[in-house]
């Protein structure tokens, strides 16, 4: 929504200009409506308790993350042997067998995207909170691509599941989804709300306080 | 903040939004509170379900692998490894497992654990599972005991845990008896137990094995009950053929222990209690056999080779078995000018039972002085002429020198008197043939000899022999005579005669030949006589058809 370029003087926003976005069809109706005068859903200046919102879904991925790589995340029984692999193990394995692509693949999916995103948004959030307006351009460019990115991080769970269905071969091999599974799939999903309920107007609306204020 | 003032612009038209001031606490912090929640749940399972972290020492971790090997009991996970590491003196390895809550109550310092892995035994296969699965730690809780974290892990499963009813017995043996741990216990060739262990005895003299009969069968263990080793195939050759019996097949390769109660063993004084102690037999006549506490020892001193003898071989009384040549001497007494050989026999009085006991005589010694005294000797002799295996007889010489049993010798028992062999045979066959020859009525044979020749001398001596050879002489004179006179008197006619018949056989013998003229003329004639009788029926058959051709003569009727 906010296009503007970093070196140009900042523009007056919507708000500024007395005007509230439609968080739907984006339509710019005056203060004040409750509704939008187009598609008839309810309009706010900003989301609604955006930073209380994310900081508590953030927490809450938070702590599921560590069940989610505690865990087992799946238990291959190959010919009577059962062995449970945890995310963390799983790759391991793989480096140990020399897969280096697959390791790195799960790892950046599984692991080091989420503790990103966490990551990202918390630093987000501590800065719209602070008031910082330090480069809100790059701030709102690392909100988009965690957004962006942070469905990807899905990837595990769908392989697990596919390998669930695929790999049932009876007596023979048989995975089946460890505990970790679901506590991780809560943590994505936990995260990817977190990042839709920030709302990165924020971001600019301290810069351009500051600026008014200035 | 996020909160912008809605009343600054807006349409009149339009209706106001109401501005309320949201509740101080959203309900969005549910979620990372039943994030919390199940952090602390899984937290305190994971507390509450830890239970005793233990250390066992094996000498190798061969299958184990920390994190995936894993304890359990009766089947059922209660544990797994967590690390494994080289115990301080480098001599084993210490095995740390973290056990599940429940554990607790399993493990003691009774405790044994041993690794299940993949074994294959003559007799059966275990652990065929954990060819896949890999190797885990199995169990035995034991009797109950003061808590313990430490542990040394068995090298072998033991065969018999706790909790397992049945009974244990040592038995003894001098040798293994081809006896392996888990070895088949049977009775009546129905297996009822293990052997447990066996080790050679402190001393080295025997093995003392352990084993363990299952419950309904601990009681058929008596207190007389023999055992003995049932491996391999008993073949015994004998009158009734050959038998062949083995309890069964795992015995055959395995090896096995059978035990049984027989009447004849003494008294069946109630179950044998636990650990009672029994001596393994090597076979079941061994077993069989009658076992006789009295034994008394004798020294046998032998002129003759011992070859063939051996010690086990029979002491026999006129064929019955009293005893067995125990021991064979090496040392000899060469000072005394001769060599005997000194073997030791055990005789058994008690397989003899005297139906009456001689009067006067009433401890056994005095009893065998006294047959000493009849002649009973000892005696080597052959018992079989393949084999030249000896055996020591018994038995009464009457004629032989006087001896008696000397009491106890260089040789520690007594000595009891010996008869020789070969002389002993030979001089019994002499014997028998100068009593033959006694038995023959040599003076009536001379006598009746003597008589004949007398006899004899007076026919020739008397004259009427002398007349009757004169008289014979005469006769034979005469006869002389008369076939002169035969030869020139009558020859001459007779061979006229003789000339006389050869001629006349010569004529009938031309005319009767197949080319003569009277021959053919009385082929012609009989030739003709057959021709006659033909014509003959011919008119005969005529005259039966035409009668009238007798009166009529013979028509022109055609």
């Amino acid at each position: 929504m906010e296009e503007t370029g970093l070196r140009a003087p900042l523009p007056t926003t919507a708000s500024e200009a007395g005007l509230v976005a439609c968080e739907v069809c984006l339509l710019l109706s005056p203060r004040g409506r409750a509704r939008c005068p187009r598609c008839g859903s309810r309009l706010h200046p900003r989301k609604p308790d955006s930073i209380p919102r994310t900081w508590a879904l953030l927490i809450a991925a938070l702590i599921l993350y560590l069940p989610a790589n505690l865990l087992p995340m799946t238990t291959v029984v190959t010919l009577g042997r059962a062995q449970s692999d945890t995310i963390l193990s799983g790759v391991i394995y793989f480096i140990q067998t020399g897969s280096w692509p697959i390791a790195v693949v799960i790892f950046i999916a599984s692991i080091l995207v989420p503790l990103l995103k966490i990551a990202v948004l918390a630093c987000l959030l501590v800065s719209v909170q602070r008031g910082s307006s330090f480069r809100p351009v790059d701030r709102t460019r690392l909100y988009r691509v965690t957004e962006l990115v942070g469905r990807w991080s899905m990837l595990d769970i769908f392989v697990v599941t596919v390998l669930v269905a695929v790999v049932n071969l009876g007596a023979i091999a048989t995975i089946q989804a460890g505990p970790a599974a679901p506590f991780f799939a809560a943590v994505v999903v936990i995260t990817m709300f977190a990042a839709m309920s920030f709302d990165p107007r924020l971001i600019w609306d301290r810069c351009s306080g500051e600026k008014r204020d200035e | 903040m996020s909160e912008a003032d809605p009343q600054a612009n807006g349409f009149a038209t339009a209706p106001r939004a109401h501005v309320r001031r949201r509740r101080s606490l959203s309900l969005v912090w549910v979620v990372p509170l039943a994030a919390a929640l199940i952090g602390v749940w899984l937290v305190y399972k994971a507390v509450s379900e830890k239970g005793p972290e233990i250390t066992i020492t094996f000498k190798s971790a061969e299958g184990l692998e920390a994190g995936k090997t894993k304890v359990r009991y009766k089947d059922v996970d209660i544990g797994q490894v967590t690390a494994i590491e080289l115990s301080q003196d480098l001599k084993g390895v210490l095995v740390r497992a973290a056990l599940a809550r429940d554990a607790e109550r399993l493990i003691s310092e009774n405790t044994r654990f041993w690794v299940v892995r993949a074994r294959v035994s003559a007799s059966a296969i275990y652990g065929l599972g954990t060819v896949f699965s890999g190797a885990y730690i199995d169990l035995d809780p034991g009797p109950p005991g003061r808590p313990a974290r430490h542990f040394t892990g068995l090298e072998q499963p033991p065969v018999v845990t706790t909790g397992m009813p049945g009974r244990h017995f040592i038995l003894e043996s001098e040798r293994r008896e081809s006896i392996e741990i888990g070895c088949p216990v049977y009775f009546r060739q129905i297996r009822v137990g293990e052997v447990v262990s066996y080790q050679l005895s402190e001393d080295g003299a025997k093995i003392v094995s352990k084993i363990f009969v299952h419950d309904p069968y601990h009681r058929f263990v008596r207190t007389n009950s023999r055992f003995w080793s049932a491996g391999g195939l008993d073949v015994r050759i004998d009158s009734a053929g050959i038998r062949v019996r083995t309890e069964s097949l795992v015995s055959l390769l395995a090896g096995g222990i059978a035990f049984d109660t027989f009447a004849e063993h003494g008294e069946d004084a109630g179950e044998a209690r636990e650990e009672a102690v029994f001596r393994l037999y090597a076979n079941a006549d061994a077993a069989r056999e009658r076992e006789y506490d009295e034994r008394n020892f004798f020294v046998l001193l032998f002129d003759e080779s011992v070859r063939g003898l051996s010690p086990g071989a029979p002491l026999e009384f006129r064929g019955l078995q009293v005893g067995k040549v125990i021991d064979i001497k090496t040392e000899l007494d060469l000072a005394s000018n001769r060599v005997r050989i000194p073997v030791v026999v055990a005789l058994e009085p008690e397989r003899i039972t005297l139906r009456e006991r001689p009067q006067g005589k009433t401890t056994r010694e005095e009893m065998l002085a006294s047959l000493v005294e009849r002649g009973l000797r000892a005696q080597l002799r052959t018992a079989s002429l393949l084999t030249g295996q000896l055996y020591v007889a018994l038995d009464f010489f009457p004629k032989a020198p006087p001896a008696r049993i000397s009491p106890k010798g260089p040789y520690g028992h007594p000595e009891f008197p010996t008869t020789p062999t070969p002389f002993e045979e030979i001089g019994a066959k002499l014997n028998r043939l100068i009593d033959h020859l006694d038995r023959l009525p040599f003076e009536e044979i001379g006598r009746d000899l003597r008589a004949t020749v007398q006899g004899a001398r007076r026919v020739a001596d008397s004259p009427a022999l002398v007349d009757a050879l004169q008289s014979l002489n005469a006769a034979l004179k005469e006869v002389r005579e008369l076939v002169r006179e035969l030869r020139t008197g009558a020859a001459p006619e007779l061979k006229a005669t003789l000339e006389e018949a050869r001629r006349s056989l010569a004529a009938a013998q031309s005319t009767l030949a197949a080319d003569s003229p009277l021959q053919s003329r009385l082929n012609a004639a009989l030739d003709e006589l057959a021709a006659a009788a033909r014509a003959l029926r011919a008119l005969a058959d005529y005259l039966e058809r035409h009668p009238e051709a007798a009166v009529f003569g013979k028509g022109n009727e055609k």
